[in-house]
């Protein structure tokens, strides 16, 4: 399994030193954020870290303001969100989980639970890059077939194709480029009909010639 | 053996520790002797300033310091304050006042128990 990143962010010492020792305990590299504006920081990266644990109430940014900025921006395999919350009530869980949090753990955080969660993250976080990936080669894919779908000149005499570029390539050349597809040589019987035959009986009437020279 | 810091959660904290690195347990209890002391003050000082906004901040980050160690007894006395500050409940903060103070004194005495035997 990845170990993927964890972001703890807490404005409470007490509780970020412990929650981050659960985490580590169970392999994952955490990192620590010791309020709202630094656990943005964190979040609003490139490579953000994949799982983050918010505190509900940080001074500065608060846990559910994060979790909007961060489901504002576009992303294919966006941060798993639990929200690190004291308060009990159903109607605050509500607010959190609507503002865009995956998930949720009561502190103080209990460790099987907690680890379980957070598990649970990994999970969705894997199924996601697993899929991300996915479209991504399909979409490359897709954008070959496009290649070709296009219309393409060609040189009615001898078949060459005229590339993106202004030259004029062997259909063969053209393809093995563009697709996946290359060529091995053969014939046709038609062309062996048309062209191969007359060559070999030319080249039997060469060689016949040659030997009725060579007895004189 | 004392009940003002649950131990399961303190054998839990223990549990965490990985080889060769600082004990967790010893590290929580150190953080909380440096980090709660100020905050508490600063509690007691918005108390006395009247800014209940300030009294339900400091006493629901006061209630997760002492969720996290165990502490039970301080946690029941935060999460009231916490409640009736939130709440705007003055009359009952004012009756908890000494209440968090003897529970704190409690918890303090406690941890230098523990971390010096």
């Amino acid at each position: 399994m990845v170990p993927w990143q964890v972001l703890v962010a807490d404005d409470e010492p007490v509780s970020r030193t412990v929650v981050g020792a659960m985490l580590k305990k169970a392999g994952y590299p955490v990192l620590f954020a010791p309020d709202g504006e630094q656990a943005w920081q964190h979040l609003s990266t490139d490579d953000p870290p994949a799982i983050a644990l918010l505190d509900w109430e940080m001074p500065g940014l608060q846990g559910p303001e994060i979790v909007q900025r961060l489901r504002a921006r576009e992303s294919s395999t966006p941060t798993y969100v639990i929200l690190l919350t004291s308060r009990d009530s159903s109607a605050d869980i509500v607010q959190g989980l609507r503002a865009g949090a995956d998930d949720y753990v009561t502190k103080p955080a209990n460790e099987d639970e907690l680890l379980a969660r957070v598990n649970v993250g990994t999970r969705v976080v894997q199924l996601q890059t697993a899929l991300a990936d996915r479209v991504r080669s399909l979409e490359d894919a897709l954008a070959n077939v496009k290649a070709l779908q296009t219309l393409l000149p060609m040189c009615a005499y001898c078949k060459s194709i005229r590339n993106d570029q202004n030259y004029w390539e062997k259909v063969e050349t053209y393809f093995t480029q563009h697709s996946n597809v290359s060529f091995t040589h053969s014939y046709c019987p038609n062309c062996y009909e048309r062209f191969v035959r007359p060559e070999l009986e030319a080249l039997e009437d060469a060689r016949a010639a040659q030997e009725r020279q060579r007895r004189r | 053996m004392s009940d003002v810091l649950d131990q399961a959660v303190l054998d839990v904290l223990r549990s965490l520790s990985a080889p060769g690195e600082p004990d967790v347990l010893t590290e929580v209890l150190q953080l909380f002797m440096v980090e709660v002391p100020p905050r508490l003050e600063k509690w007691r000082n918005a108390w006395a300033a009247g800014n209940i906004q300030a009294v339900h901040r400091s006493a629901h980050s006061l209630k997760g310091s002492a969720g996290n160690i165990g502490a039970n007894a301080m946690f029941a006395v935060c999460k009231e304050l916490d409640e009736k500050s939130r709440a705007g409940d003055t009359g009952a903060i004012g009756s908890l006042v000494d209440a968090l103070g003897v529970e704190y004194g409690r918890v303090q005495a406690e941890i230098e128990r523990l971390l010096h035997t």
